[in-house]
């Protein structure tokens, strides 16, 4: 089964907005049976009512929608107590964004929350690749905080059009917790050589929608150089294994 | 319109014309601009003659482009004159990033208007970095009204709509699709600029051609936009129609 590692559910308040019906329509279309869903930013209201509105989605849709808490590190305790709840009621990671919510991902202040996510055993789901505040080597600090605790970072771990920063992601490759989404990652070298360098393991399909195109995002899995068992594992396999999710290994 | 050749040691690089042919022929693409990875004067000395050669081994597939450093103004004059008028080089390619010379800096002026003297098109890497965006080649677009500029990667991650914006200020500026990851930012590029200004490019072989295909397709521009974006466009670019 094909799991999109990420998409946002939401209308964000900065500006892009997908509702879980449209959601389950992209997925239908690209042939993906489920979703991990993290909240927007919330253009108004907090965090807890956003990832209360997730919850909501995922139970109407027949375990097709896995959700994600997102929270604001700003929030100190709060923070964590909001994760501590969302998993209560059935999250199944905590979701990190750091540009969006203005924090660096290696600051201390965000150390209590993936420590919180380590010891409610569910993995941390960083929005990558972003100058300043979540560079590749500033992700791999703070997935060494946890190294049992799986790490995943969107975009290959990166933003960089001119190639630049693979090698910095390569290592935070190095840290073993650390996965990355094939998500807008243009240069398919990279994507075959953490296949080939770290293990398929380690490369999960994942779609950002709506900020990036399902159709695309899946045929660039598709078109790369894998064999059947890692396109598997990539597709589909890797995040069943890292999420727990029942039925879609 | 972008696609790499280049064989560095040093730096392990090492990307052969046969890899760019293979990786065409497996997306269905007749013709590509090729051009090295590093600028002349530098890491590779026989650059010009690696693309040379390589166009010369695939004639009417490859058409060469020359990466240059307009730091070494003269000499980059010399070897850009050289490779149009001797051996059939179609354009000029500069990566700020790369050398560290702005786009509206006096001696990247200058390159430009002899390309565009040349008859050739000048392809700017165009992406997120300093000295690569498209408002900071737009003050080359300004200065170069009678040169083609061909944005590449049209303004990267972050800076697309950017691009497109400055596409719509100066006419002789187009827009190239390669690794920007947004196939509907090709359809709002094809509505706003008109689809004789997008061109289809792949960076590759390190990038799939296949899939920077895809992107086009996806994009759905309806067959005569794609037409022009896919082939018609590079085909005037490159002057072979």
């Amino acid at each position: 089964m094909i799991v999109d590692g990420l998409i946002f559910l939401g209308s964000s308040h900065f500006g892009y907005a997908l509702a879980a019906t449209t959601a389950l329509d992209g997925l239908d279309a690209i042939g993906a049976g489920v979703a991990l869903a993290a909240p927007v930013h919330p253009h108004r209201g907090g965090f807890a009512e956003a990832n209360a509105a997730v919850a909501a989605a995922a139970a109407k849709a027949a375990d097709r929608l896995v959700p994600l808490c997102r929270v604001d590190p700003w929030e100190g305790t709060d923070a964590v107590s909001e994760l501590q709840r969302a998993v209560r009621a059935g999250a199944r990671g905590l979701f990190l964004h750091p540009a969006e919510e203005h924090f660096r991902i290696n600051d201390t202040r965000v150390r209590p929350l993936v420590e919180a996510a380590a010891e409610l055993a569910v993995p941390v789901v960083v929005a990558a690749g972003y100058h300043l505040v979540a560079e590749p080597l500033q992700l791999g600090a703070a997935a060494g905080w946890t190294p049992d605790n799986p790490f995943v970072l969107t975009n290959g771990g990166q933003f960089n059009i001119s190639g630049l920063a693979q090698f910095d992601a390569e290592l935070a490759l190095g840290h073993p917790n650390v996965h990355v989404h094939t998500t807008g990652m243009y240069r398919e070298d990279f994507l075959e050589r953490v296949v080939a360098t770290f293990g398929p393991e380690r490369l999960v399909f994942a779609t950002a929608a709506p900020l990036f195109t399902m159709a695309y995002e899946r045929q660039r899995v598709e078109l790369a150089h894998f064999t059947d068992t890692e396109r598997d594992l990539v597709f589909g396999g890797n995040s069943a294994r890292i999420f727990g999710l029942a039925g879609a290994a | 319109m972008h696609m790499h050749i280049e064989e560095v040691a040093s730096l392990g690089w090492k990307m052969s014309a046969e890899d760019c042919v293979r990786a065409m022929d497996a997306a269905g693409v007749h013709s590509a601009a090729v051009m090295t990875l590093t600028d002349l004067p530098g890491l590779n000395p026989q650059g010009l003659e690696l693309i040379a050669d390589a166009c010369a081994d695939h004639p009417g597939r490859l058409h060469g482009f020359l990466r240059l450093n307009p730091a070494h103004l003269e000499t980059s004059k010399q070897l850009l004159r050289q490779a149009v008028t001797e051996l059939g080089f179609k354009g000029l390619k500069l990566h700020p990033v790369s050398t560290l010379q702005h786009p509206g800096g006096a001696a990247t002026i200058e390159l430009i208007r002899l390309a565009g003297e040349l008859g050739v098109p000048t392809l700017f890497h165009c992406g997120d970095e300093p000295m690569s965006t498209p408002l900071s080649i737009a003050e080359a677009a300004a200065a170069c009204p009678d040169s083609t500029i061909v944005l590449g990667h049209m303004g990267g991650y972050f800076h697309v709509d950017e691009a497109i914006d400055v596409a719509e200020q100066h006419p002789n500026l187009i827009l190239e699709t390669s690794a920007m990851p947004y196939p509907d930012k090709i359809r709002t590029a094809v509505e706003r600029v008109g689809a004789e200004r997008v061109v289809f490019g792949s960076d590759g072989p390190v990038s799939s051609p296949s899939l920077e295909r895809q992107k086009v397709v996806i994009a759905d521009l309806g067959a005569p936009a794609a037409a022009l974006v896919l082939g018609g466009n590079a085909a005037v670019l490159l002057g072979l129609s």
